[in-house]
């Protein structure tokens, strides 16, 4: 063996993954040659350096984990992926969870999202279709609003149709973020957080930010609420999101929601959580929330009891 | 073990809750070693498990016992992880540096901090020879990161991560021979 092939042959030896008759002549140039002696012994060395490079992880950290984990498919995780289905089941499935979801938030959410398929309807179909080749069977859903026979033998019918559209473009564009900021209030929860994860790029705007609130406080599903959370990161330093940040603080039943907004709480110094702190440290029963409360605390030179 | 996994996993496919969260606690103390270790973000590792985990549990109906279980999900963990890297690649590596109220704080260095009361010897630690260590991960390319990753730190033989990584056992070779290169390069003689 040579220098040169032993050089290639030091990193395999050392972490064991070379043929035993490999190993042995290695070794036997290594017991004649000083030089690929050191060579070995500063692979060894740099193998130890980087070993004190490694981080366990904290237990609590797991559990935190373990816990956005459950949080997710408590909320909805589909079981299993479904197998790819046709447009048209696709469509139908579509409208179905949109209808639903407009019947329950039909006023605000309903509005934004009309237009906002308007919109698109007139940017995407182009111009108009004749009058004749527009048929409400296939892909176009339809409710006959009237039927007026004239004298000529012809009818006149008046329909609204809906139709299913798929757009996509950029996450910040606006007419993308209206229709998301419709779908993160959906019945859906997979639908929901989905649209708030999407929404995050979007926080240093009014109308994300509200919505983002709002799915914080509101929500019903832990994973939605976490989403949002980490969409306010940028906004930690905002009056507003720390005053709603402190109520979910004192109000949200999941522990990993509860840690989320510590961290960000603490992520700016703000003298004004010291008693939100203080009061959620009385009464947490998770410890691990209870000792970031009380890190925090500590950091801001403040009491962990309120006397 | 295997026989005991192989259970899990049916009673799971079943749609036997319980088994799937045996399941996740056999192998998800090292599936978030693993994206720390990787990632040296807290956030990102966290995002990593929340996502391999679910991509476990939507897809679990599909696993075949073709391949062990371990390997199927460090397939799932290991594309996820490269993704992440790919896209750091893109908008340069990301810190783990965030700024607080009393300084920049590393927030992996809160975990080795941890990590320094039970092991004393960790306090030596040369921050000098930690910063060029950095440097060189961040040098080697997010395939290379990886193997180098799972052979010394995940203790993976070359065999498996070829498995895993769906590739050769000689290009995985060949791949933590040029991360080691690399890396020696990189820290010159502080080592």
């Amino acid at each position: 063996m040579t220098c040169d092939s032993v050089a290639q042959l030091i990193p395999l030896y050392f972490y064991g993954e070379l043929m035993p008759e490999e190993e042995d002549r290695l070794e036997e140039h290594l017991h004649g040659c000083a030089g690929c002696t050191r060579e070995m012994e500063r692979q060894r060395a740099m193998a130890a350096a980087l070993d004190r490079r490694h981080v366990e992880v904290p237990p609590a950290f797991l559990e935190a984990c373990r816990a956005d984990l459950a949080a997710a498919i408590e909320g909805g995780a589909p079981r299993f992926e479904k197998p790819a289905k046709g447009p048209w089941t696709l469509f139908l499935e579509a409208l179905a969870g949109t209808l639903r979801g407009f019947n329950r938030y039909r006023t605000p959410v309903g509005a934004v999202a009309l237009v906002a398929l308007g919109f698109f309807a007139a940017r995407f179909t182009g111009a108009g279709l004749p009058a004749s080749s527009i048929s409400p069977a296939g892909e176009v859903f339809s409710t006959v609003r009237s039927v007026q026979p004239d004298s000529t033998g012809h009818v006149q019918i008046a329909f609204d149709e809906t139709r299913r559209r798929v757009v996509s473009g950029a996450t910040g564009d606006r007419d993308i973020q209206r229709l998301l900021l419709a779908a993160a209030r959906e019945d859906n929860p997979a639908v929901r957080v989905e649209s708030v994860d999407l929404l995050r790029s979007g926080a240093d705007s009014g109308e994300v930010r509200d919505a983002l609130l709002n799915a914080v406080a509101r929500d019903p599903n832990a994973g939605v609420r976490l989403k949002a959370l980490d969409g306010l990161k940028p906004l930690a330093g905002d009056p507003q999101v720390r005053k709603t940040l402190a109520q979910v603080l004192l109000a949200d039943d999941n522990p990993a929601v509860r840690m989320q907004v510590v961290d960000l709480l603490v992520s700016h110094r703000d003298d004004a959580t010291v008693g939100v702190f203080q009061n959620l440290v009385q009464k947490e029963d998770n410890s691990y929330v209870r000792l970031k409360c009380e890190k925090a605390l500590k950091d801001m030179n403040a009491s962990i009891g309120t006397f | 073990m295997g026989t005991q996994i192989d259970s899990l996993i049916r009673a799971a496919q079943r749609g036997d809750q319980d088994a799937f969260e045996q399941l996740v606690r056999a192998h998800d103390q090292n599936v978030l070693r693993l994206a720390m270790n990787l990632l040296r973000s807290p956030d990102d590792a966290r995002d990593v498990y929340q996502e391999a985990f679910l991509r476990v549990y939507r897809n679990l109906d599909s696993f075949r016992f073709d391949c062990s279980f371990h390997t199927w999900l460090y397939r799932i963990v290991t594309n996820i992880c490269l993704d992440q890297l790919r896209k750091r690649k893109v908008r340069k590596e990301e810190s783990a540096v965030v700024e607080t109220s009393g300084g920049p704080v590393d927030r992996m260095e809160t975990f080795e901090e941890e990590a320094a009361h039970a092991n004393p010897e960790r306090t030596l630690w040369n921050r000098e020879l930690k910063q060029r260590i950095e440097t060189a991960l961040q040098d080697l390319t997010p395939r290379e990161r990886m193997v180098f990753e799972l052979r010394h730190y995940q203790g993976m033989r070359l065999r498996n991560i070829g498995e895993t990584l769906g590739t050769t056992e000689e290009a995985a070779k060949n791949c933590l021979f040029r991360a080691t290169q690399k890396m020696r390069a990189v820290l010159g003689d502080c080592v």
